[in-house]
């Protein structure tokens, strides 16, 4: 009997009455020779247009950039072989220096700040609150903003003249900042504006997984008597591993292209104080007309980026192995 | 008759097979294609391509129109300049899809005419054309192996001022490019509308980093030069450009102009904001800020030259036509540029862009400006002060690499980061590295 109530019974088997032709495209259409050729390429068929947009648009590309590291060029394309001379340039450029510095407290300032923001958000949010939807989406917000209009509108807000930010600090009776137009305050408020712009991805990313964790195991441990804080320090946190790992490879991605919000907003200035290695490269391409050097510096960027995502793999097994 | 429907099946018409669907995408696509390529219809299809300025788009199809009526068999269609200019110019030169004709700063020329990117012109401009031009303005688009660009029209900058600021401060208003201010007549000037405004004294009519060179004319104006006479040679370490550098430090150390107003820190048009806003007394800027001062503050405010000190000189604005090397007509695009930069038709393009003329011959006047003529007149009058050394300087080959390093380091000058020997030093080092490469 199935589970239905219904007496199962075999297959019919082809009767004399089946012309041989319906017999025959059945079987090649489930196992025949002619299938089975079929189903070898089936996978292939599935994987190829995808396949082709990541040769094309990827591939390709990393291709010819690697090319082009190699080579002094003005514009696209025609360039002469210079060997690793882009590669030892890299070596002695002050600038370079500069703003592989930058990007690292770029980083360091908006990734666990963004994420802490986020994770905390999350979890408040994902208790039974009044207005807890329309919350969720304001937070969420900034996100989807292009980060043009982003830094169009901080650039205004954190204008030392007529920005909001200062006339509400003067409103009640603090001096104006120079948010952006001084080399020690400017890239903090860079990270402000970032950190503003990404907490609602991270709070979205773990508000998901934090829905995921079952709710006995939070009672199991509030019976055993573990206290609030035990139960997000040893149980929710951890849980989170894998979420706050993925995040972490995201929001270091993110920083280490965060292009638009600081080119509208201070250019890479005062002076060089955010000039980030993006920007460089940017800079590099199309300002200084140097496409070699340009690909090389983007190299750089992917081999920061690749390393960076070993170490917290290899990290991140070690835990799972401790546990 | 119907058609008859098998049951089961739905009716013939309305079924897509694969392969019908797939027959119908690829003739859609070949279509595409197709119309895409641009392929032969007897027609030269011209492109020109600029600034994204609603009138100046107007006008330029306008007058391409009468182009194409004496021309059969021709079109040109004007198209917008997107993004960011050389990222936008050299990946399409890179794809040879770019524009036949371009519109493009003389900062942003010399990179082009240097690199084979442009057509050179000699030929198909009319001979007697460079009469008509000044010097400096002529050296926009010629360089030693050819005419890369005509040089269309142009902007520079004159002082505007408040008149309630200017009348509490009682003093008079250069009437004439030799009784304009000195600088230290200036700055004092500014002192008093600091005192007024209560803000600031002036601001400068940057747009962003990439305008940073229009702080140049304020080193020629000290006899100080960027690049030395053969144009190459970087020369900001000089006593005169240092002179300069620290004239600029003093107009933030001293509280006259606001940090947020800087080329590269700063948010784009804020000189002009805040004077429109009557926190600073006077600014320094192109005619650009007409229209933004019509509408915020109509007749409160007047203008007069640009300020010096010992030697004159102002920023270089404004725009050439060029050919580009991607171009299937070059001859007919040449022919098009020649024709927009005809005298009639500069003067057309001025009038409804309220542009000053590139051509010599044409004053305010003969332009027929419908508002603000003297003032028009200033600029025009003030354009004359562009040194031919500053021109070559700008518009020469490195010079987009040598506009971000002068951004850098103004920055660093004027908020006090280097002082302004050691910013002129480290400038110079830092252009020296660019026409070294």
């Amino acid at each position: 009997m199935s589970p239905h109530g219904e007496t199962l019974t075999a297959p019919e088997a082809p009767t004399a009455a089946t012309p041989a032709a319906d017999v025959a495209r059945a079987a090649s259409r489930t196992g025949g020779p002619a299938g089975r050729r079929r189903g070898r390429w089936a996978p292939y068929l599935f994987v190829g247009p995808a396949g082709l947009l990541f040769l094309a648009f990827s591939l390709v590309p990393i291709v010819i950039a690697v090319a082009l590291s190699f080579q002094d060029t003005a514009t696209l394309g025609d360039g002469q072989w210079v060997g690793a001379d882009n590669y030892r340039t890299m070596l002695s450029d002050p600038l370079l220096r500069t703003a592989l510095l930058n990007t690292l407290v770029f980083t360091v300032g908006t990734v666990p700040t963004a994420m802490a923001i986020g994770l905390a958000l999350a979890v408040a949010l994902n208790r039974p609150l009044p207005g807890r939807g329309l919350l969720r989406a304001l937070f969420f917000v900034p996100m989807v903003a292009a980060g043009v209009v982003v830094g169009v509108i901080m650039s205004w807000i954190f204008n030392p003249d007529y920005g909001v930010a200062n006339n509400a600090l003067r409103s009640v009776g603090l001096e104006g900042l120079p948010w952006l137009t001084s080399p020690r305050t400017a890239m903090v408020t860079l990270v402000l504006v970032v950190v503003w712009t990404r907490i609602g991805f991270c709070m979205v990313i773990y508000l998901g997984a934090l829905q995921s964790i079952p709710s006995e195991l939070r009672e199991a441990a509030a019976i055993d008597g573990a206290s609030r804080w035990q139960r997000f320090r040893r149980l929710t946190v951890p849980m989170l591993a894998p979420t706050t790992s993925i995040l972490l490879i995201l929001n270091v991605v993110f920083s280490l292209q965060a292009f638009d919000v600081i080119y509208v907003m201070t250019g890479g200035g005062p002076g060089f104080s955010t000039t980030v290695l993006i920007q460089y490269v940017f800079r590099s391409a199309f300002a200084d007309a140097r496409m070699g050097y340009a690909a090389a510096l983007g190299l750089l960027l992917v081999l920061i980026l690749l390393v960076f995502t070993l170490l917290r793999q290899r990290a991140t097994k070690k835990a799972e192995e401790l546990l | 008759m119907p058609t008859p429907v098998v049951p089961g099946r739905r009716p013939a018409a309305r079924r897509l097979s694969r392969r019908s669907f797939l027959a119908v995408a690829g003739i859609s696509v070949a279509g595409a294609l197709a119309a895409c390529s641009g392929a032969p219809t007897g027609t030269k299809h011209l492109r020109l391509s600029s600034w994204n300025i609603p009138l100046d788009l107007e006008s330029y199809q306008a007058l391409a129109d009468e182009f194409v009526a004496a021309h059969p068999g021709t079109s040109v269609a004007v198209e917008v300049t997107t993004g960011q200019f050389h990222q936008w110019f050299i990946t399409r030169l890179a794809a040879d899809l770019a524009p036949d004709i371009i519109r493009i700063t003389p900062q942003q020329i010399g990179r082009y005419a240097a690199n084979g990117s442009l057509v050179d012109l000699t030929g198909a401009v009319p001979a007697d054309y460079q009469d008509d031009w000044s010097k400096p303005f002529w050296a926009i688009g010629a360089k030693a192996d050819g005419l890369f660009g005509v040089f269309q029209h142009t902007d520079n900058f004159i002082t505007y001022y408040d008149k309630r600021v200017i009348e509490q401060i009682g003093v008079d208003v250069p009437q004439s490019l030799d009784e304009a201010w000195q600088w230290d007549e200036f700055l004092e000037i500014a002192g008093e509308a600091q005192k007024i405004t209560g803000r600031y004294g002036f601001g400068y009519g940057w747009s962003g980093p990439e305008t940073a060179y229009r702080w140049m004319p304020v080193v020629y104006q000290n006899g100080g030069a960027f690049l030395g006479e053969d144009g190459e040679t970087p020369s900001m370490d000089t006593d005169a450009a240092v002179g300069a550098l620290d004239f600029g430090r003093r107009w933030y150390a001293d509280g006259l102009v606001s940090p947020a107003n800087m080329s590269k820190s700063g948010g784009g048009a804020v000189g002009r904001d805040l004077f429109t806003t009557g926190q600073t007394g006077l600014l320094l800027d192109n005619p650009e800020a007409i229209a933004a001062l019509d509408e915020a503050r109509p007749d409160e405010w007047g203008t007069t030259y640009m300020i010096r000190n010992g030697g004159e000189a102002s920023d270089l604005g404004g725009n050439a036509l060029a050919v580009t090397r991607s171009s299937k007509h070059p001859e007919l695009a040449a022919e098009l540029v020649a024709f927009l930069t005809s005298r009639t038709n500069v003067a057309e393009f001025c009038r409804r862009g309220n542009w000053l003329p590139a051509r010599s011959s044409l004053d305010a006047a003969d332009i027929g400006y419908e508002r603000h003529e003297a003032t028009m007149q200033q600029f025009i009058d003030q354009a004359a002060t562009i040194p031919l050394s500053m021109v070559r300087a700008q518009s020469g080959p490195y010079f987009s690499s040598l506009n971000s390093v002068f951004a850098d380091y103004l920055d660093l000058c004027f908020l006090g980061e280097l002082t302004p020997a050691e910013c002129g030093a480290q400038m110079t080092e830092a252009m020296r590295s660019v026409t070294t490469r």
